[in-house]
């Protein structure tokens, strides 16, 4: 125990210490004890005078580009929490873990201040304080928040923004146009991709697009499902589910798995994006830039051939969703509410590090936070091959892509069709064969209307 | 001469036939741990390089990430202190409660016994949130004293299950006498009958251990900081970077608890088969 | 007993007391009682209380809804599958630990050379923490670098270019979990066999062997029925390690894959309802289907135990 003057050292001790003496085991600590830690960023932070504003405890994931993390705890915490004289505490878990822990934080009625999850936690209205304040503090400040935000944190008909959300994450394209150079057509409509298909599975080098019960297949399904003019609800909140259009897309999209894919696609996994592009097998992927951070980190001999894309353009436009919300909530019985908010538009009004420290993963929110401009002027210069290949990140962002659940808002019924992975279910019945497009359809919308009628009869849609 | 090796191979070879590659084969996903704890990340990246043995020079990058970027060896201590704790209660309850119900008390002992036996059977899914509401009226979130208090939950009902049917081994006759000498029923217990339930004793010991390391749904959600977690759920959070898990890393994380703990099992293996049929009183 | 109590010289009262069975007994047993009661019974009540209501997360309360909760799961395909896909998973893999297990435990009566090796080998899936050990195995599966996949491929058994996707391909996936549950088990169980053979009088086997019974035919009708009670209690408490613990499922396929989700378990299918989507009602309810089920398998398991007993 040679760094005792080391917060985060202390609390350890703290904690060995109670458990020892509830529970009488104190000859198993010795030899134990001494093992060393070497970053000192696990457990909270103390300051001096911290007793003046109290602390602030903040849960989230560990980000997909490693560095943000860094940055957030160990710089942007760490001196937010000096200048403002609070002890912030930042703990992160599995993503796939948010959820359950959300839920039994909120069946405690303790927890986090500061609660992130990957997309906008909508059912969990009830038990969160509305966050107007914070969505104002920073429109004075910085102007008005982007369209997607709003759709995705407020809720039109109970009137009450149930989460901040301070970044999303463009969702583009990525493929190797080494490989496609081969076939002599790029990914930029579906049909294109369709027609390359089978021609890269030939060639040993399939394309993935997950239909497996996770994030990344929820997501680039329903992006998918908007360039046929597919959607799974209108801005009214009814279920649109059953329609010409999403029959075509599941056809579609079956059509183009048993052209191009293998079925490792119905064990898809958050990862599994990743790792087909870095086993130099996968030739396209729709997933956000983690994907091509990775490669140019591990030095990967095809670094250099792996291009960034908007969403291929489907028969009725080219549209697409954002790949992550990062969307943050402050519960009822949070003890720092006031910490929390102002945490947050801070965060928010300084976008520019973040963005930075994320390598252009985060997006902020709030348009004006750090102008799509000035974030298109960082992505040129960025040194990676092929040069500026992020620059098309801004125009995603700004043309191709809405919010879970647009036309409409993101609300509880859809949040549940979403958890429920119900919608790459419905591809799934159909690639596998085991259902026509029009039978998988129809029992979506069968099973969609039963969660919205549930969900509109406890008035929150 | 010739005669006994004949004999040897009639008697050892099917022993050897049959455990020879059965434990190969359980001990297979081993093997991939250590080959890729220790291959560099591009190596098991290729997929011309072969899995089963090393192609560039191995490495110790995986194992010098985990304890110099993670809080392993936190983890370690915290799991060794939580598993300690547990079997320490976890014996107090269940030792007096299996002896009490394997001898001093009769129909109800037995009703009661399998009662007990029963709550074992409660899933997990049904208690995470009740439990996680006491935890927090507690204010043990994100504690391990919340893991402390919460495992013996399923230790102690397996515990009591299997120590009662170890007691019911010991002869009585061995009770009576030290009764009978004027040895208070008390003294009788700690002097002649917990001593000899030391297989018995030890059998529980690391079977509730190993529940311990197993568990891991509570272990994910009731802690939340990274210097609290336990071996079992830290590697989940802290080397899965990125969207990418850190192979290598996360294989010496797992081997490093596995080896020690496979030797101690086999080491009290005999002793252990012995807590379970009172062998030694047959 | 009572006579024996009472040739004993009194002593105080407190230890006159502790010297009535009755009372010794439930000063035992007590804390195990009060102890289980409060971290299980409590939280078990309030757990069924809730089925009965339409409580959604962020509250341990709701509206009182009646069999509601049930009466839906009851007709919903995903639970029916769930259910089944439950029973499937508990005794395919159990047969399969069975069988590895009491091969190995038999083999491993004999001495012979490398035993202790050999044995470690087989011990060490017990050994290992599962959250890690299934790390090991998602790596294994993984759909690009499995290693299995290399061997097939190396091997001509499998297509270069559509190999099979273990944990992707229905079959395949509820194959890949039983394998694992059952990698994880049999380690335990083989340790309960070997302790059910030890336990079998040497003698028996002596008076086998002059009656000229052999191998398999001494197998089955000495070795077999002799062995009957610890193999159940192997089985019971393998099954109830399958039934109830989530581990294995939720780690290596969460449920999937599609199409009906070939593995949903009965407590993945109640921890995505009640936790993850916040029906805490449903998913209460859920998990309580397993519960009587379990508890007449138990139950009977117990049951038949005691009676082929052989003391």
């Amino acid at each position: 125990m040679a760094h005792s003057d080391d917060p985060s050292r202390r609390e350890g001790r703290y904690d060995r210490r109670e458990l020892i003496r509830k529970t009488g085991v104190g000859a198993a600590s010795v030899g134990l004890a001494g093992s060393g830690m070497s970053r000192a960023f696990y457990g909270p932070l103390r300051f001096k005078g911290r007793d003046l504003k109290g602390d602030l405890s903040i849960i989230q994931w560990a980000h997909f580009v490693p560095a943000y993390d860094k940055w957030f705890d160990d710089t942007w915490a760490k001196g937010w929490g000096q200048r403002n004289d609070v002890q912030v505490k930042v703990d992160h878990i599995l993503n796939t873990l948010l959820p359950a822990r959300a839920a039994a934080e909120a069946a405690a009625g303790q927890g986090h201040d500061l609660f992130f999850n990957l997309s906008p936690q909508a059912q969990l209205e009830d038990q969160v304080i509305d966050h107007r304040e914070i969505v104002e503090e920073v429109q004075r400040k910085v102007g008005k928040i982007g369209r997607l935000g709003k759709r995705a944190t407020y809720n039109p008909k109970t009137k009450k923004w149930f989460a901040f959300a301070d970044n999303y994450v463009p969702d583009p394209v990525i493929w190797r146009h080494d490989l496609w150079n081969g076939v002599g057509i790029a990914p930029s409509t579906w049909e294109n991709v369709r027609k390359a298909a089978p021609k890269l599975k030939a060639a040993g080098h399939p394309i993935g697009i997950g239909q497996s019960a996770e994030l990344d297949s929820n997501m680039a399904l329903l992006a998918f499902m908007m360039c046929f003019g597919a959607y799974v609800q209108d801005e009214k909140a009814r279920v649109t589910i059953k329609s010409k259009n999403t029959v075509n897309a599941v056809k579609f999209m079956a059509d183009m798995f048993k052209r191009g894919m293998t079925d490792e696609i119905f064990g898809w996994t958050p990862a599994s994006n990743n790792n087909f592009i870095y086993s130099g097998r996968g030739s396209m992927i729709l997933n956000a830039i983690s994907a091509t951070r990775t490669p140019e980190d591990l030095g990967l001999p095809f670094s250099d051939q792996l291009y960034v894309y908007p969403i291929p353009k489907g028969p009725v436009q080219r549209l697409g969703l954002e790949h992550v919300m990062g969307s943050y909530s402050i519960w009822k019985f949070a003890k720092n509410k006031a910490a929390a908010k102002k945490f947050m538009a801070d965060l928010e009004m300084n976008y520019k590090e973040a963005f930075i420290a994320s390598k252009f993963y985060n997006f902020p929110t709030f348009p004006g936070a750090f102008p799509f401009k000035k974030m298109q002027k960082l992505a040129a210069a960025d040194k990676h091959k092929p040069r500026g290949k992020y620059q098309i990140l801004t125009t995603i962002a700004q043309k191709y892509t809405v919010n879970p659940g647009y036309p409409g808002s993101t609300n509880a019924a859809f949040s549940e069709v979403f958890a429920k992975f119900l919608v790459p279910r419905m591809f799934a019945e159909v690639s596998q064969g085991k259902m026509s497009a029009q039978d998988a359809v129809n029992a979506a919308d069968h099973d969609f209307k039963a969660i919205y009628a549930k969900w509109r009869k406890l008035g929150k849609i | 001469m010739i005669d006994s090796l004949v004999r040897g191979v009639r008697e050892q070879g099917p022993a050897y036939l049959i455990v020879g590659p059965l434990a190969m084969l359980l001990a297979f996903p081993f093997y991939v741990m250590v080959i890729t704890a220790f291959k560099q990340q591009r190596d098991f990246y290729d997929l011309q390089h072969t899995p089963y043995w090393f192609h560039k020079h191995p490495t110790l990058d995986n194992a010098r990430f985990l304890f110099n970027e993670t809080p392993y060896t936190h983890w370690l201590r915290n799991t060794v202190l939580v598993g300690l704790a547990v079997v320490a209660i976890t014996l107090v309850i269940a030792v007096p409660a299996g002896y009490a119900l394997a001898r001093l008390s009769g129909r109800i002992g037995q009703s009661l016994g399998v009662g007990i036996f029963l709550t074992y059977l409660v899933p997990p899914t049904l208690l995470f949130l009740p439990l996680f509401y006491v935890i927090s009226k507690l204010h043990l979130q994100n504690q391990l004293t919340a893991l402390v208090l919460v495992y013996p939950s399923f230790t102690v009902p397996f515990s009591i299950w299997l120590l009662m049917g170890f007691f019911k081994t010991i002869p009585q006759e061995l009770e009576d006498a030290a009764l009978v000498d004027g040895a208070s029923r008390l003294k009788t217990l700690t002097r002649v009958v917990f001593p000899i339930s030391i297989p018995g004793i030890l059998t529980v010991v690391i079977f509730s251990f190993s529940l311990v390391l197993n568990e891991f749904v509570y272990a994910f959600t009731f802690i939340s900081s990274s210097a609290n977690r336990t071996v079992s759920t830290g590697v989940y959070t802290d080397l899965i970077r990125g969207d990418l898990p850190q192979w290598g890393s996360i294989m010496v994380a797992a081997l490093i608890p596995s080896i020690p703990l496979a030797l101690l099992y086999n080491t009290f293996l005999d002793r252990f088969i012995a807590g379970f049929t009172g062998g030694a009183f047959r | 007993m009572e006579a024996v109590s009472q040739a004993r010289p009194r002593g105080r009262r407190w230890q006159h007391a502790l010297e009535r069975p009755g009372f010794l007994a439930s000063l035992l047993i007590s804390p195990a009682v009060i102890f289980i009661g409060a971290l299980v019974g409590g939280p078990l009540l309030l757990a069924i209380y809730l089925s009965f209501t339409n409580a959604t997360a962020g509250s341990l309360g709701g509206k009182w809804v009646g069999l509601e909760n049930f009466r839906r799961e009851w007709h919903n395909q995903a639970f029916q599958d769930a259910v089944w896909h439950t029973f499937v998973f508990t005794v395919l893999s159990q047969l399969l630990v069975l069988l590895v297990a009491g091969m190995l435990a038999h083999a491993l009566l004999k001495r012979f050379r490398g035993k202790w090796l050999l044995r470690f080998l087989i011990l060490l899936p017990w050994a290992a923490p599962l959250p890690l050990s299934l790390m090991g195995w998602t790596w294994m599966f993984d759909t690009t670098y499995s290693i299995l996949t290399w061997t097939g491929q190396h091997l001509h058994l499998f297509s270069k270019v559509s190999p099979p996707v273990w944990l992707a391909q229905p079959r395949l996936a509820t194959g890949s979990v039983i394998a694992v549950q059952a990698w994880r088990i049999i380690p335990f169980a083989t340790v309960i066999f070997l302790a059910g053979l030890a336990s079998i009088p040497k003698e028996v086997d002596d008076a086998a062997a002059i009656d000229g019974a052999t191998g398999f035919r001494k197998f089955l009708s000495i070795s077999l029925p002799l062995q009957l009670p610890i193999a159940t209690v192997a089985l019971l408490f393998g099954i109830v390690f399958t039934a109830t613990d989530m581990a294995v499922v939720y780690i290596l396929t969460n449920g999937g894959p599609p199409p009906s989700d070939a593995t949903e378990q009965i407590t993945t299918w109640a921890f995505k309802t009640g936790i993850e989507s916040g029906s805490l009602g449903g998913g209460a309810a859920i998990s309580l289907f397993l519960l009587p089920i379990l508890a007449v398998v138990a139950i009977g398991m117990l049951v038949f135990a005691r009676r082929t007993e052989v003391t």
